[in-house]
């Protein structure tokens, strides 16, 4: 086809983007070559010094990103396995069909910085219902304030909040799947768990990394969970990259460094969502 | 055998309703609770547990001069800023994500693949950073606390979903449609306008509905870049949260700020159930 | 210097009581006035109708509803219908507050004519900020301001801020429970101490981990020890030094309090600051279950919903617990914070054994005018308006406003007694502990107040909250803290941080 139109389908999306983005882009990577601060706020070059604060007197950071490696991948994983089989559940034949495919849609349509709120009153520890319920058991479990169920906590309200991600993107996936297969495997005379296993799992596989890969961009960037449920508390113990860039950017207004560690993170994560895409594919789609 | 996994099947399927509802229900009841109802303990049902009063609905409609938060307009500009960028996201990532599907592109190392990537890198980014250097840009375009400034920003980060969704959603169409078109004699413009198009739109329902629920939920941007002229839902709900946190107020906000979506969420069901989303995503 | 205030005290409720007396146009206009009518003055309702801002807009960033924001917005309504000038306002939860205004500081914006916060961001944006003109810190209304909340809110002699409202942080406790002979009795019994207002963190760590845990009051909930401000936030700090000052502020070592002056050595992990945080620690054991969790906001739903003995941070949890249809209304009783049987004495590397007890002037909210605003006069000419006598007394009488006592006039039991119903004993132990932190002691510590100052309590946050977790030990938490502090000072150059912490240094040192 014509060498233009190609460029002309192309280019309005592109150019926007570019256009929006090359100077918030380019004025991050300057930034992080600067000083800015609370106190001195300005342009001025200090060449890699952030970067060398970074890689060699930052423990703290590097501590965030194994946490965040742990809880996005947990997070994503659950959401992934639960939204598959709810997808699956929601498929077919069952009553009230309509009712549970929107009611499971519903969590993800809510403001992560609101509902957070509502489930930091859910778990609080004296006057929340969790616990009222436990205390039935003479339980009191601490969601909020130990170090191991804080991080529990977190992944309960994410996998609440995105599940209903997966859940949408499997589900349409399902519906739009050939019949033949399936009529060929029930010829084969193929129970329901052999259906799935020869026939709708490989179907779906595509799907199933597409939506793997942008929940783990978007888990990454877990936030306002951590920030409302425990502020990364107690101690250091839920304290995610993403809310320690916010810390160091937004509160102690490192800007300079903040933009460091933002572009590092930037690298570290485009380059691991590689090797996760190569790896997911590698493992689903066997052929 | 049969009946074993149905029961299963219910049993989970119940079970998970409950779990999507409670904490819903946990804030409809919280949202007619006062101070003295909150310290003293969990509570649920109204007039049995503890005694209702509508305060924290009435906060939603009043004035900050007398202690609320007044959301309509808010709720109005959300709209408009939600649909506007979602539109405009739409259109071009339809485009972009149409161009990346059909043809090859070839620029040193740089293929289809790396573009439609880069598109979606443009989600990676922590947003904090960029506070300051989107501040200064719209500053120096004069378009802080404006509608058109929020929606700029908004296309920037609904773009890479929509894209995304549309090139997955184009590689299912077959091909063979366009050509059709084209042998008919339409151009390339008319082909994708008359033939791809309207073959597209359960696609773009679905990305619509994301690019929707991603910009509805935003608070960070809208936070940073407007003041008064423009404040979004989700800023103006926050405001409620002084050093008292209402409990109360602020589940009637939750609840109030879900409920247009669910709407969405009827719309969408139906273009699910139809049938008509079939190759929407592969 | 007591005495003194007391007489204008009297001098000034005199006049304000007469005041009520007469309903006058104004309060007929604002009923939110109504109590006291117009109070002449700069200021005044009279005075601003005469002011035409016609045609003129201003904008104000300002805390969450309802704690100072539903106040500044009410006066910006005042203002409005007065001045004719249209007023905006923004409403921002506090942790964003700095950010959301040193932004546009930065990025050379001026979005806000007038921007509230804390007194100790003080170094970071006094550099963006319009100094108090003359007429209005001479003015009677500055007059009345305690020297304290003129100090905090100046910088080296020239104010910086506009007082507005005022903040420290001081003992509540359960005054049902304290008071009670059987409890008493019973305290007495089985540890052999009197059961009354603990002097020393000690007495209040006995105390709390006594009442912690059953239901003392007989509601059928469970009641706990304390409810402290322990969740790793932009608060946490603060609730730290209320509980250090006592052990490591001696009176007798002037030079510095956080960091040596001379050396800029942090002192943060001296033995006065272990102690205190190995009390802290201590004090994970005796507050409600996820207490190391509770910020603010949780504090007063913990202490002012009746569930905990003590609490310590700002007002907000006692006034909660004061409103009108508080179950615990009038049973609870206020006092200086608790001081300490010995101190740290850092010349000569040795604890004091004396007791000793230090006010931490706590910074809390004011408000400023942006320099790069082009509405100065209107500007302050709303402060000015926002805490005039008659709105002043008005607002600290609601108090979900959030407005507290920062006048000498305030310190009056009766204002209390009459418009807010407590009982005379509270109100007037309320009155007195306030008072004397003001005017009082010449032991005071004031907030750190240097460039920067968010990386310096972010980073003892950090490092408390690692202990109060469990993953450190006190002393290698300081030691952490101290560590970063060093970085933080190298970062931003010694001389610049001393010249600044030398400011609030001579204030410590009374000189």
């Amino acid at each position: 086809m014509n060498f233009k139109h190609k460029y002309m389908f192309l280019l309005p999306g592109l150019l926007v983007l570019l256009g929006i983005l090359i100077f918030p882009i380019g004025f991050t990577v300057r930034l992080s070559l600067s000083s800015w601060d609370s106190f001195f706020p300005g342009l001025d070059f200090i060449g890699l010094e952030n970067y060398v604060r970074l890689f060699t007197d930052d423990a703290r950071f590097w501590e965030s990103f194994q946490r965040l490696s742990f809880l996005s991948i947990t997070t994503v994983f659950l959401q992934y396995i639960l939204g598959f089989s709810l997808a699956l559940m929601v498929w077919k034949d069952i009553v009230f069909q309509r009712f549970f495919r929107v009611l499971f849609l519903i969590p993800m349509m809510t403001t992560p910085v609101i509902m957070t709120v509502i489930w930091k009153t859910v778990f609080h520890e004296s006057l929340g219902p969790v616990n009222d319920f436990f205390s039935l058991f003479g339980m009191t479990p601490l969601w909020l304030s130990s170090e191991g169920l804080s991080k529990v906590t977190v992944i309960i309200v994410e996998v609440w909040q995105w599940t209903p991600f997966m859940f949408l993107l499997l589900l349409a996936g399902l519906l739009s799947l050939p019949k033949e297969p399936f009529l060929a495997a029930s010829i084969d005379g193929a129970g329901p768990i052999r259906k799935f296993v020869y026939v709708t799992f490989p179907l779906m596989a595509p799907i199933s990394i597409g939506a793997i890969i942008i929940r783990l961009i978007e888990a990454s960037k877990i936030m306002d969970t951590v920030y409302v449920l425990t502020s990364g508390g107690p101690g250091t113990s839920s304290e995610t990259s993403s809310f320690y860039i916010f810390i160091k950017g937004l509160r102690e207004f490192q800007f300079g460094y903040s933009a460091a560690l933002s572009l590092t993170y930037l690298i570290i994560m485009i380059i691991s969502l590689t090797v996760i895409a190569k790896m997911l594919v590698k493992l689903m789609i066997r052929s | 055998m049969r009946t074993f996994y149905v029961t299963l099947k219910y049993i989970a399927v119940t079970l998970w309703s409950m779990f999507v509802i409670a904490p819903f229900l946990w804030a409809l009841s919280t949202s007619f609770k006062d101070f003295n109802s909150v310290t003293s303990g969990a509570t649920y049902i109204p007039w049995v547990d503890f005694e209702p009063t509508l305060e924290g609905w009435r906060v939603l409609l009043r004035s900050p001069a007398q202690g609320g938060v007044n959301i309509v307009e808010p709720y109005l500009n959300s709209i408009f800023v939600t649909c506007f960028a979602s539109l405009i996201s739409i259109a071009l990532g339809t485009l972009a994500a149409y161009a990346l599907s059909r043809f090859t592109f070839k620029a040193g190392f740089i293929r289809n693949d790396d573009i439609t990537f880069f598109f979606i890198s443009q989600r990676i980014m922590p947003p904090v950073v960029l506070a300051i250097p989107f501040f200064i840009m719209l500053g120096k375009l004069g378009l802080l606390d404006t509608l058109f400034g929020l929606v700029m920003v908004y296309v920037v980060l609904l773009m890479p979903i929509a894209v995304w969704i549309m090139v997955d959603f184009f590689n299912k169409v077959p091909i063979e449609i366009d050509e059709t078109a084209l042998i008919d004699g339409c151009n390339p413009y008319q082909a994708f306008y008359k033939v791809v198009l309207p073959n597209s739109i359960p696609g773009m329902v679905v990305a619509g509905l994301f690019c929707m629920i991603f910009g509805w939920t935003d608070f960070f941007f809208a936070f940073i870049l407007t003041f008064t002229e423009v404040q979004l839902l989700p800023v103006a709900i926050v405001s409620l949260n002084s050093s008292i946190t209402p409990w109360w107020s602020l589940s009637a906000a939750a609840l109030v700020s879900v409920a247009p979506l669910i709407v969405v969420a009827f719309i969408v069901e139906r273009y699910l159930s139809k049938g008509n989303l079939s190759g929407a995503l592969k | 210097m007591n005495k003194t205030i007391r007489i204008s005290t009297m001098v000034v409720t005199a006049s304000l009581l007469a005041a009520t007396a007469q309903a006058d146009k104004w309060s007929d206009q604002f009923p939110h006035i109504k109590n006291t009518g117009d109070v002449a003055g700069e200021c005044s309702y009279e005075s601003m109708s005469k002011k035409d801002y016609s045609g003129q807009k201003l904008t104000i960033n300002t805390h969450a509803v309802p704690v100072i924001g539903e106040p500044t917005a009410l006066h910006a309504q005042q203002f409005s219908k007065l001045t004719g000038a249209e007023v905006n306002v923004i409403h921002t939860p506090a942790g964003d507050l700095y950010s959301k205004a040193m932004i546009p500081f930065q990025a050379g914006q001026a979005p806000y004519d007038i921007v509230f916060g804390f007194s100790n961001f003080i170094r970071d944006w006094k550099q963006y900020l319009q100094p108090v003109p003359a007429k209005y810190v001479n003015m009677p209304q500055m007059q009345d301001v305690t020297q304290s909340h003129i100090d905090v809110n100046s910088w080296d002699g020239e104010m910086i801020q506009f007082p507005i409202d005022g903040d420290r942080h001081y003992l509540k406790y359960r005054k049902d429970v304290i008071d009670n002979p059987e409890y008493q009795a019973k305290y007495k019994a089985e540890t052999g101490n009197e059961l009354r207002i603990p002097r020393t963190w000690k007495e209040y760590a006995e105390m709390a981990t006594f009442f912690n845990g059953w239901d003392w009051d007989n509601d059928g909930e469970l009641e706990y020890g304390s409810a402290e401000v322990m969740k790793k936030d932009d608060l946490m700090f603060a609730a730290f030094f209320s509980r250090s000052v006592a052990y490591a502020k001696n009176p007798r070592v002037p030079g510095g309090y956080f960091f040596d002056l001379e050396t800029m050595e942090p002192l943060i992990n001296g033995p006065g600051f272990v102690e205190a945080l190995t009390d802290w620690v201590e004090a994970t054991k005796y507050v409600p279950p996820g207490g190391i969790n509770f910020g603010l906001g949780d504090e007063i739903n913990s202490f002012g919903g009746g569930q905990t003995l003590f609490s310590f941070s700002w007002d907000d949890a006692f006034v909660a617990a004061m409103q009108d249809d508080s179950p615990i209304k009038n049973k609870v009783g206020v006092a200086p914070l608790p001081g300490s049987d010995r101190v740290w004495n850092r010349s000569n590397k040795s604890w004091d054994m004396e007791y000793n007890q230090a006010p931490y002037i706590v910074w809390g909210w004011t408000a400023a005018v942006a320099k790069a605003s082009k509405k100065h006069d209107m500007a302050f000419d709303y402060l000015c308006f926002f805490a005039n006598d008659a709105n002043h007394q008005a607002d600290i009488a609601i108090g979900r406003f959030g407005v507290n006592p920062f006048k000498k006039s305030d310190f009056d039991a009766d204002i209390y007694i009459e418009r807010q119903g407590w009982d005379p004993i509270i109100a007037n132990q309320y009155a007195d502990t306030l008072m004397e932190m003001e005017e009082g002691s010449t032991n005071r510590v004031f907030p750190l107040r240097v460039p920067g100052v968010f990386q310096f309590n972010s980073a003892i946050a950090t490092g408390t909250s690692k202990a109060l977790a469990g993953q450190l030990s006190p002393q290698e938490a300081l030691d952490e803290v101290a560590a970063e502090w060093k970085k933080i000072v190298k970062r931003i150059g010694a001389d610049t941080v001393r010249e600044a912490y030398s400011v609030g240094v001579a204030l410590e040192d009374n000189l």
